[in-house]
């Protein structure tokens, strides 16, 4: 790919959208790696040769697949409004979560993942527990489960400090000063500080596709951080990497197929192993920005006394 | 360069008497020498490669790659391939290109069409379209241009106006042709794929072909480009090595009983190797006539200065 001028990177030459190659120069595009790749580290005169160039492709697009998972710390953010269904859909190039919140009032309050579930599917029974089905054999199913009938009618309980807590609502005695309830709110047991969450709660169902909130969540507004494989749906066009990775990738491509490859030696495998290891920790220190300014911002309370 | 290996050879086989090679089976043995010297300089080829990297070989002047990929890469040409039906392409042949392929080297795909039309008006080494707004669709000079009706493939030399472009060569004839611009600065090498493993490709989430790494297989005489969106003329150009042109050593009429060199006959046809295999040639063809007028003499003659003309570095391996 060519260097873009100025007003190409500014105002994307006054065609729509103008931000399109802002903070581009951070990035290299796949095309560019894989044609660098056979350029500079394929061919008759090296140690990859006699390989496809769908391997390059394939062993590339992985590499950077694996670096989207946990290296780059590129999080994608989506922000939905909670139906009375209570789920959101989780958005189409979803791999992982990494904070669910609820925006209310200006702040931004995140969730706790409910150690409880909150869905289930059910089978239809007949009144001696036998399952019922239909003429194709097929099991006959509601269209809500108890618990999610409990859970859409706000009815539903939890463990939880919030509004669905079994103590929320209920009423109390103030005698003499002071307050009794029916139930005792830890004091018998303990706080489970686990569970005491003000905050609604979620659970998500992967195959299902949907994040199930609790009933205090209907019609909120819910934010999901979240990271994808930085395969773009597919187009080849849009799929970039951090430069600091680039190095890399070359690397991950290169051990990959030597490894795979027959009658590569062993030493020649392991120097490639050990040059993409290598490659992985450099480029993680370099993107995790240690640098002074910040030390210097952690370091400035170390002569703070602690009371 | 014929002329003087064919006297060589009847000169050698004059010489005692062995026999006369007339010139219809001059041009026969003079059409295998030609062929098998041109298939060894692919063997060599990968000889040479293998002496660079056992370090055998140096740069410059001691290259040994160098010489054998000059001549190879005389007979590199690059053509347009003509579709067949749908994303199916003939394989470069006298018919559809004027040569025959020996070898693919690659295939390019240009897959950004920028403007179909029909032209309204010929003009020399021009393409007018009174409907086009020819400056608004990022044409620019040296983007291809293809009269889809007629099948000739011309490129872009500048815009003269919103309906008129000059092109490189004359393309429209009548008016009514269909055309189609494809962006040349668009470009996308296909890869070679065996057909065993095509399927598997397609069906791949990660590497299935697309416009930006296309694919072809060989079937028959022809090839498949993947993706089937690439279905036009001007979308595919190969570039491969050719087969040499048949030698034919031409006369015009007798002397004494013997025919007499002429080079203006439209059928002549020299041969198209270097002119340091001419030795090569000579000793190629004396073999053919030896075995032909059964003069084992012969044979065994320009077997052994074969032998003697092999190159080092083919007698390491």
């Amino acid at each position: 790919m060519a260097y873009i001028s100025q007003y190409q990177y500014y105002e994307n030459n006054g065609t729509n959208p103008t931000d399109a190659n802002w903070g581009s120069y951070q990035y290299v595009s796949l095309q560019d790696i894989v044609n660098n790749f056979l350029l500079m580290y394929s061919g008759n005169h090296s140690l990859v040769n006699n390989e496809e160039r769908y391997k390059v492709l394939f062993h590339a697009k992985r590499a950077i697949q694996e670096l989207n998972y946990d290296a780059f710390k590129e999080i994608k953010v989506l922000e939905l409004t909670v139906p009375e269904s209570l789920i959101f859909i989780l958005p189409s190039d979803y791999v992982n979560w990494v904070r669910i919140s609820l925006y209310k009032d200006g702040w931004l309050r995140p969730l706790s993942e409910n150690i409880q579930t909150l869905s289930s599917n059910a089978y239809l029974q007949d009144n001696t527990g036998m399952i019922l089905f239909d003429q194709n054999g097929n099991i006959l199913q509601p269209q809500y489960s108890n618990i999610d009938f409990d859970r859409l009618n706000r009815t539903k309980k939890s463990i939880y400090l919030n509004q669905g807590s079994q103590f929320d609502g209920q009423y109390g005695w103030y005698i003499d000063d002071v307050w009794y309830f029916q139930y005792g709110i830890g004091g018998a047991y303990g706080l489970n500080t686990e569970t005491a969450n003000f905050n609604p709660t979620f659970n998500i169902n992967k195959k299902a596709g949907v994040i199930n909130f609790d009933s205090s969540m209907s019609g909120e507004s819910c934010i999901l951080e979240y990271i994808s494989d930085g395969m773009e749906g597919g187009d080849n066009s849009l799929i970039t990497v951090n430069k600091l990775f680039e190095q890399y990738i070359y690397a991950a491509i290169k051990y990959e197929i030597l490894n795979s490859k027959f009658g590569v030696q062993e030493y020649i495998v392991q120097r490639a192993r050990k040059d993409r290891r290598a490659l992985l920790m450099n480029a993680k220190i370099r993107i995790s920005n240690i640098h002074p300014g910040r030390l210097l911002m952690n370091l400035r309370g170390m002569d703070k006394q602690i009371k | 360069m014929i002329n003087e290996v064919r006297n060589a050879v009847l000169s050698i086989t004059n010489k005692n008497n062995y026999g006369y090679i007339s010139p219809s089976d001059f041009n026969l043995y003079a059409k295998n020498a030609q062929m098998e010297i041109y298939e060894e300089y692919y063997s060599s080829y990968n000889k040479t490669i293998n002496a660079e990297n056992l370090r055998t070989s140096g740069t410059e002047y001691a290259s040994i790659e160098q010489p054998v990929a000059e001549v190879l890469e005389s007979f590199m040409v690059t053509n347009y391939l003509t579709p067949s039906a749908n994303n199916i392409y003939n394989i470069p042949s006298l018919i559809t290109t004027g040569d025959e392929s020996y070898m693919l080297l690659k295939v390019l795909c240009y897959t950004n069409q920028l403007r179909t039309g029909t032209n309204t008006a010929i003009l020399l080494n021009s393409l007018v379209d009174s409907t086009a707004l020819f400056t608004t669709y990022g044409i620019a000079a040296g983007d291809i241009v293809v009269n889809l009706t007629t099948g000739v493939v011309s490129s872009v030399s500048a815009i003269v106006s919103n309906t008129t472009i000059t092109l490189t060569s004359s393309a429209f004839l009548a008016i009514g042709n269909s055309y189609a611009i494809i962006s040349a600065a668009t470009v996308a090498e296909a890869e070679k794929v065996h057909a065993s493993k095509i399927t598997l490709l397609n069906n791949s989430l990660l590497t299935a072909p697309n416009t930006i790494y296309p694919a072809y297989v060989m079937q028959g005489q022809t090839i498949v480009v993947y993706p089937s969106t690439i279905n036009k003329k001007g979308q595919v150009q190969a570039n491969y090595f050719r087969y040499p042109k048949v030698p034919k050593w031409t006369y015009s009429t007798l002397s004494d009983g013997s025919p007499v060199f002429n080079q203006s006959q439209p059928d002549y046809q020299d041969f198209e190797l270097p002119t340091e295999d001419e030795y090569k040639l000579v000793t190629k063809i004396l073999e053919y006539c030896g075995i032909s007028i059964r003069e084992t003499e012969v044979t065994q003659f320009g077997m052994a200065q074969q032998q003697h003309e092999q190159p080092t570095f083919s007698m390491q391996q």
